[in-house]
């Protein structure tokens, strides 16, 4: 089981076809769709935090080809809403990197960070240990 | 309906609140109904074959419905589709794999195993490469 979570940037780059790192992203997804394809569990989540800084505001008519990517929401609940607030406390992190961090914590399987940060999502995800792919 | 507005409604649907149920006419094959009870009882493999057979359903779905907003994606943006190397590349780094850390030795598995296999996917070319680096090691 695999999860890959998408940082602000990857989120942006996948918006924008014009965005130079909108491929690289793209091919990331088409990763997915492949081992998927194979059975293995692959699932491409961004955060809600993201969302927020990324500016996706699904119910907008803009958002209708990236909503169609089904990349999964992962919602800022209470609990996760707690372990972002330790992540912020302890390393200054940005909300949403924290979000991402909360989420690793918690997931199970491999976990799988597309960021343009990797040192950020680092520190919010140790001890986790996570894959961190530079986008 | 246009191919976006049926990929649209999937989406829709496939998102909705699963609470309300069906009593669908759809017709299984006896044997398979038969070897889902058994996996289900005997190898736990999810809760009972109504939800094994709704989960292969939802992953089946949530897959196409990926693949083919891909396309739409490729066919609205000329230019924006992937490389099959660049594909393989992107599998490697979410593998954590060491061949990610050789971007060239990628491509030329790529362009190699394309040769060959016009229908190779990114897992053949990474085998393809991890082959020639074992060869050359």
């Amino acid at each position: 089981m695999r999860t890959v979570i998408l940082d602000n940037e990857a989120v942006q780059a996948l918006a924008a076809p014009d965005h130079r790192k909108h491929r690289q992203v793209l091919a990331h997804l088409a990763a997915v769709v492949a081992r998927r394809r194979k059975g293995a569990t692959v699932t491409a989540i961004v955060p809600t935090a993201v969302r927020v800084e990324a500016g996706w505001d699904r119910s907008s008519a803009e958002a209708a080809a990236l909503n169609r990517f089904r990349l999964t929401d992962h919602p800022l609940d209470r609990r996760t809403a707690d372990t972002a607030a330790a992540i912020v406390a302890g390393t200054g992190v940005s909300v949403a990197d924290a979000h991402i961090g909360a989420v690793a914590s918690t997931a199970t399987g491999d976990i799988v960070v597309l960021t343009s940060d990797p040192g950020d999502i680092a520190l919010a995800s140790a001890p986790r240990r996570v894959t961190v792919v530079r986008i | 309906m246009t191919e976006l507005e049926v990929l649209d409604r999937i989406n829709e649907l496939l998102d909705a609140d699963d609470a309300a149920t069906v009593n669908t006419s759809m017709r299984l094959p006896v044997a398979l109904r038969d070897a889902a009870a058994l996996a289900v009882e005997h190898l736990g493999l999810g809760g009972s074959a109504t939800t094994l057979t709704a989960a292969a359903l939802r992953t089946a779905l949530e897959t196409a419905v990926m693949e083919r907003a891909l396309e739409a994606h490729h066919v609205m943006h000329p230019g924006t589709r992937p490389t099959l190397a660049e594909v393989a590349f992107a599998l490697a780094a979410q593998d954590g794999s060491t061949l990610a850390d050789h971007p060239e030795l990628i491509e030329r598995a790529a362009a190699d195993v394309l040769v060959r296999h016009p229908d190779a996917d990114a897992d053949d070319v990474l085998l393809w490469a991890e082959a020639q680096q074992a060869l050359a090691s």
